[in-house]
């Protein structure tokens, strides 16, 4: 009963995880490691599509893929984790794309709020039926 | 949530009782109806009055034998059930929520959504049932 309530919700769950890994990307856009050590990996979250034979199930989050480790170097050679070349590893993170991505999902999620509203309210007219 | 299922269902259960009354005593009206216009009308009329009878009282017991076979009933009782397991996740949902074990905000909401829509859906049910009984009760007989 109520399927549409069930799949918005996954959908919901979706951008939730989604900004959680925007958010987590955004927080440690200057995380610094020492040049021997891999930089901070942003998460790119995997939607993965639930089939069911008919109108389908869903979303659910398929996985969480890592961006690569290598960074990029930074010259500051007054940070303790400075290497001898005065050289450190930030996260291959951009800050505007990051912000532009979190729009998306919180736009993803809002989507799917507003439809669980419209789905209640075509329930509900749908009970006031027939009634004078 | 557990009175009102119980409720509901002797109610369906109530409702199908007073039907088979209400056919006993319609079939025991059109029986002592038939003497009287066998004897008074001639041949022809008699058997008209027993063609538009019979078909009558054997669509009003058909009527009984669907809610005596107890269908209106389990559905109603299935619905309640339903009603029941959806008002149980949106409680455990709300805990969740007040002892902070709940990791998703709309978890609850769409839970308590169900469980609304599901309950309106039931008394809607439950009250065009009962608007059905009382338009039978209300027939003059």
């Amino acid at each position: 009963m109520f399927a549409a309530l069930g799949i918005s919700g996954s959908g919901m769950l979706v951008h939730r995880t989604w900004m959680d890994a925007i958010s987590d990307n955004i927080a440690n856009v200057n995380t610094v490691r020492a040049t021997d050590e891999e930089a901070f990996r942003a998460r790119y979250v995997i939607a993965q599509a639930l089939e069911n034979g008919s109108t389908g199930a869903g979303v659910a989050v398929g996985g969480i893929e890592l961006s690569d480790a290598q960074g990029r170097l930074v010259f500051d050679p007054t940070h303790p984790l400075a290497d001898a070349n005065g050289l450190v590893r930030l996260p291959e993170v951009d800050l505007g794309e990051q912000l532009t991505t979190m729009i998306m999902a919180q736009r993803g999620y809002q989507a799917n709020i507003a439809q669980v509203d419209r789905v209640k309210a075509a329930y509900q007219s749908a009970l006031q039926m027939g009634r004078s | 949530m557990a009175v009102p299922a119980i409720g509901g269902i002797s109610g369906a259960g109530g409702l199908s009782h007073l039907a088979e009354l209400y056919r006993q005593q319609i079939t025991g009206s059109a029986a002592a109806a038939r003497p009287a216009s066998t004897a008074a009308a001639a041949t022809a009329g008699t058997g008209a009055v027993q063609a538009t009878g019979t078909p009558g009282v054997g669509g009003v017991s058909g009527v009984s034998g669907v809610s005596g076979g107890g269908s209106f009933t389990s559905a109603l009782g299935d619905g309640l059930r339903a009603v029941e397991s959806l008002d149980r996740t949106a409680s455990a949902k709300a805990v969740a929520a007040a002892t902070g074990d709940l990791t998703d905000v709309h978890d609850y909401v769409i839970a308590a959504t169900q469980a609304q829509v599901a309950t309106e859906l039931t008394t809607t049910v439950r009250n065009k049932a009962l608007d059905a009984f009382n338009e039978i009760m209300r027939m003059p007989l």
